[in-house]
């Protein structure tokens, strides 16, 4: 179904003094930008606090939206920078997938399982498994790439790197997803035996 | 040169030459490991695509419009009034001034000349011995001395924090 509103639309009623307006785009694009907080934060409470910050900044600074690119990629951009400032602030632990410290959290993980527990770990959660265990950057560009629809050269202007990096950077960051999710499903396979 | 996976991607992506295309997929046609990993990648594709979004909480909407309204209620009053009406008034208050001034300055007679005398005018001083004028000045006096302990205080205060 098309929404009611494009985005720019609802830029145009915020800034016109509608906060309804406002409220329609936050709910139009928080599930994107909490998923991308999420890459970073690795729990839901920091996950939402940088993406209620996000969108507060993004308020604050909507009238100076030029409408040159889509309203997503600024957003994301904000986002990404949000989440680095918030990396930077908090000194989170950004495990790279070499990390074993990592991996043997996940081996640490109870193996008993029931009917629920199978059911739950069906390959999507696999994936989602695979991708909180991924650096922040690579974890992002997957995200933007897949689910954000944006371009090559879209995710180069939220992260403000060359387009030809963002290439690059997409392509490893596959080969480390491939390689994490079949680790992860042969040590489930093993579990299983 | 790139690795087939590489070539495989950008072939998925769309990302490639019209003519690496081309090459590419006749080797998937015709060549064993490049049919088996372009099924391979073309699975993950569809997975990794078939992620899903996290959901933030229900008050996820909510919590940020309260937060806008927050930060917009306590946004100082030199933030809120609109600068062109500073402005505006600030324009009236020159072109009256200027105004005036032309005004004094065309009914100056000029030719005048040395003629003007400048005195300064008489002021009155009020008698101190005056027990009205004593009894104001020792007024004065305490209420200097109050604002003054009041300064000192708060003098103390901001250096002790």
């Amino acid at each position: 179904m098309q929404p009611k509103f494009t985005d720019n639309e609802l830029i145009e009623q915020t800034l016109a003094g509608n906060q309804w307006a406002y409220a329609d785009l936050v709910k139009r694009h928080q599930r994107f930008v909490f998923t991308l907080a999420m890459r970073f934060a690795k729990n839901r409470e920091d996950a939402e606090e940088i993406a209620q910050d996000c969108f507060v900044k993004t308020h604050r600074s909507l009238s100076s939206f030029q409408g040159g690119s889509k309203f997503s990629t600024w957003l994301y951009s904000i986002v990404y920078t949000t989440a680095m400032s918030f990396l930077r602030k908090k000194r989170i632990d950004t495990d790279s997938i070499e990390d074993e410290g990592v991996y043997i959290q996940v081996e640490n993980k109870p193996s008993a399982y029931d009917e629920n527990d199978v059911e739950r770990k069906s390959r999507s959660y696999h994936l989602n498994q695979a991708i909180a265990q991924l650096l922040p950057d690579d974890a992002t560009i997957i995200t933007l790439f897949y689910k954000g629809e944006l371009s090559l050269e879209e995710i180069a202007q939220t992260m403000g790197i060359e387009t030809n990096t963002v290439k690059v950077k997409l392509f490893r960051a596959r080969q480390r997803l491939k390689e994490r999710l079949e680790r992860n499903l042969k040590h489930e396979a093993k579990e299983l035996i | 040169m790139n690795s087939i996976e590489e070539k495989l991607w950008n072939y998925i992506d769309g990302n490639c030459t019209p003519e690496d295309q081309q090459a590419i997929a006749r080797l998937i046609e015709h060549d064993d490991l490049y049919k088996r990993k372009y099924a391979e990648l073309l699975s993950f594709n569809a997975e990794f695509a078939n992620m899903e979004l996290d959901e933030p909480s229900m008050a996820f909407t909510y919590n940020v419009m309260e937060q806008i309204r927050a930060e917009q209620a306590a946004k100082p009053l030199k933030a809120i009034v609109d600068q062109r009406i500073v402005r505006g008034i600030a324009a009236f208050f020159l072109v009256t001034i200027s105004v005036l001034l032309l005004v004094a300055l065309s009914t100056v007679n000029w030719s005048a000349g040395g003629a003007v005398r400048w005195e300064i005018p008489q002021i009155q001083v009020p008698d101190p011995s005056n027990p009205f004028m004593q009894g104001f000045l020792f007024f004065d006096l305490i209420l200097g001395l109050y604002l003054f302990d009041a300064w000192l205080r708060r003098k103390k205060i901001a250096g002790s924090m």
